[in-house]
């Protein structure tokens, strides 16, 4: 009824459809975390990589575990440790004395959607061999250059910086994820669906009836559709307005690249395509903005010590700007 | 016969060692007696000495002697604070003058009182910065760069033109922010430039008002958010939304 008087200029039915299924799916196990669902999945289709992150025990692993399973894709698990090295993520030349050749043996990062569990317990050199394949899909290996199959996502967990053995991921890692998003505590009725759903062993009955709903060429042709959707101009300016603000705000020692405003753009093409329109409201831009930003922005040293959160910044510096409408 | 010899000659060691010690007669001790103890007063004239005042008074004068009266306990905490301080700093070498010198000492006590109030501040929670700037809460929003403010705007004016020249987009735009206008003149909405249309909806409290305004919202997103075209039927449809919505609120 709503629409009576408008009709979509792209047909997302397939897209909500695919949206419905995943959500649906990750329900059955996944109690409450509605929200970091719709981001995760919101993400996938803006084609950007997702860091995920929380305490230890709060389903990040889990989420990212069950995304990748609900996509018919090449999947590949990487647990980082302090020890890893490069060769292991990438890949490494091996000599063949058959041909007498150096061959390439393929890494684990080679596949679809490869999940990097604990990123912030690797050290900066492995954390660096992932610059050009997360940003350029594409690695370098002994002058060879060998391109990433689409759909290429990214998936890490890490634990907050405080807790013991982790690394700050560098500032250019960062900024080559689309989100960052943090899994909190449940809530009490929460908790007690986690409870009662593993104490009725459901869990690990449903984990194992995991079926992909959507496969990974989907993905490629959703993607293009959401990249097609329309942003009013007043909008990308109201975009551009915050990366702008960001970048002069007194509590921030570091702002918004360009690429963040890029990221919020895509990010709220596909929030709004989630929603079932094919067009960007505040709303969207507003709902991504923290996820987005939080991991690319720097507070001050004097911030920080007061405690005040990114996210905090983030509302202020929407707070200031004025809605366009 | 041998054991009567033994004993002679033991008898007569014996007798020899006898005949050695001549007694010695005791001598006769003779107590003198004392003479008794006689008291004799003394009745001689006593002459007191006095002090020469007039010397001591001339001795007092004298600023050698004068080094217990002027006593003040030594140099105060403050004046002792300052002797450290200084000697942290290595200015024996050079030829300081004492205006300078003043100079110094109240600069660094500003500059001390300055460090404690700042402490006190941060402790208490304020922003030191904020307090030397002008309304910072009220200038937090940049509303100097709203081109337009919906309680001064025309809005049956500003809608009949932009129907006359068939921009119905415009038009269906300020039918929005004149019911925005309406519940906010109403208080059922906070009229805020940073708020979304999400944000009035969910604050108004009345469900059927929170129903009917979120199906206005939809149509204003998709004409104006969208650019969706529209021609003069649809624009009558959903003004007509919009007049029942004033209505019902009225």
């Amino acid at each position: 009824m709503e629409n009576e008087n408008f009709e979509q200029r792209t047909d997302l039915s397939k897209l909500s459809a695919a949206v419905d299924k995943i959500k649906a799916t990750l329900a059955r196990i996944i109690v409450g975390q509605q929200d970091v669902i719709e981001l995760v999945i919101a993400g996938i289709l803006a084609d950007g990589h997702i860091l995920i992150e929380g305490v230890p025990g709060v389903a990040k692993t889990l989420t990212a575990k069950l995304v990748a399973k609900a996509i018919e894709a090449k999947y590949s698990r990487i647990q980082f440790t302090p020890d890893l090295m490069p060769s292991d993520v990438l890949g490494t030349s091996v000599f063949n004395p058959k041909s007498t050749e150096f061959e390439f043996k393929r890494g684990p990062i080679f596949g679809n959607i490869i999940l990097i569990d604990e990123i912030n317990r690797a050290p900066a050199k492995t954390q660096s061999a992932l610059f050009e394949v997360m940003e350029e899909r594409q690695l370098t290996i002994d002058g060879q250059t060998y391109t990433m199959d689409e759909p290429f996502i990214v998936l890490a967990t890490q634990n907050p910086v405080e807790q013991e053995g982790t690394y700050r991921l560098p500032e250019a890692q960062l900024d080559r994820f689309l989100f960052k998003i943090e899994i909190k505590y449940p809530t009490l009725e929460e908790e007690i669906a986690i409870v009662t759903q593993q104490h009725q062993q459901k869990t690990t009955e449903q984990l194992s009836h995991i079926d992909a709903v959507l496969a990974g060429a989907d993905i490629v042709s959703l993607r293009k559709q959401v990249r097609e959707l329309y942003v009013e101009p007043k909008i990308l300016a109201f975009t551009a307005q915050i990366i702008h603000e960001s970048r002069s705000n007194k509590s921030l020692f570091l702002g918004g690249s360009p690429r963040a405003s890029l990221a919020i753009v895509n990010a709220a093409k596909a929030m709004a395509a989630i929603k079932g329109r094919d067009f960007v409201t505040p709303d969207d831009i507003i709902s991504v903005a923290k996820p987005v930003l939080r991991h690319r922005i720097m507070l001050t040293p004097d911030k920080e010590m007061e405690g005040v959160t990114p996210d905090e910044v983030i509302s202020q510096i929407i707070q200031k700007i004025e809605v366009p409408r | 016969m041998r054991r009567t010899v033994c004993l002679f000659i033991f008898m007569l060691f014996c007798i020899h060692g006898y005949a050695g010690k001549t007694p010695v007669p005791k001598p006769v001790v003779k107590m003198a007696v004392k003479p008794k103890a006689v008291l004799v007063t003394d009745t001689a004239t006593v002459t007191p000495r006095q002090f020469d005042t007039t010397a001591l008074n001339a001795y007092k004068k004298r600023p050698e002697f004068v080094y217990r009266e002027n006593y003040d306990g030594g140099p105060s905490l403050w004046t002792r604070f300052w002797r450290w301080f200084w000697s942290l700093f290595d200015f024996k070498d050079k030829k300081l003058t004492s205006n300078f010198m003043v100079f110094l000492k109240y600069f660094f006590i500003a500059l001390g009182v300055a460090a404690i109030i700042f402490l006190v501040l941060k402790l208490a929670g304020i922003n030191v910065l904020n307090t030397f700037r002008r309304n910072p809460q009220v200038a937090k929003l940049a509303y100097a760069e709203s081109e337009e403010n919906i309680h001064e705007i025309d809005f049956d004016t500003e809608i009949e033109k932009a129907v006359a020249v068939n921009n119905y987009r415009l038009a269906v735009r300020m039918l929005y922010l004149k019911s925005l206008k309406q519940l906010s003149d109403k208080g059922l909405i906070d009229w805020q430039l940073n708020k979304t249309n999400t944000t009035y909806i969910n604050e108004l409290a009345d469900i059927n008002q929170r129903e009917a305004f979120k199906n206005l919202t939809h149509k204003f997103e998709y004409v104006w958010y969208g650019d969706f075209a529209i021609n003069g039927d649809v624009f009558k449809n959903i003004s007509l939304l919009f007049n029942n919505f004033k209505e019902g609120t009225a």
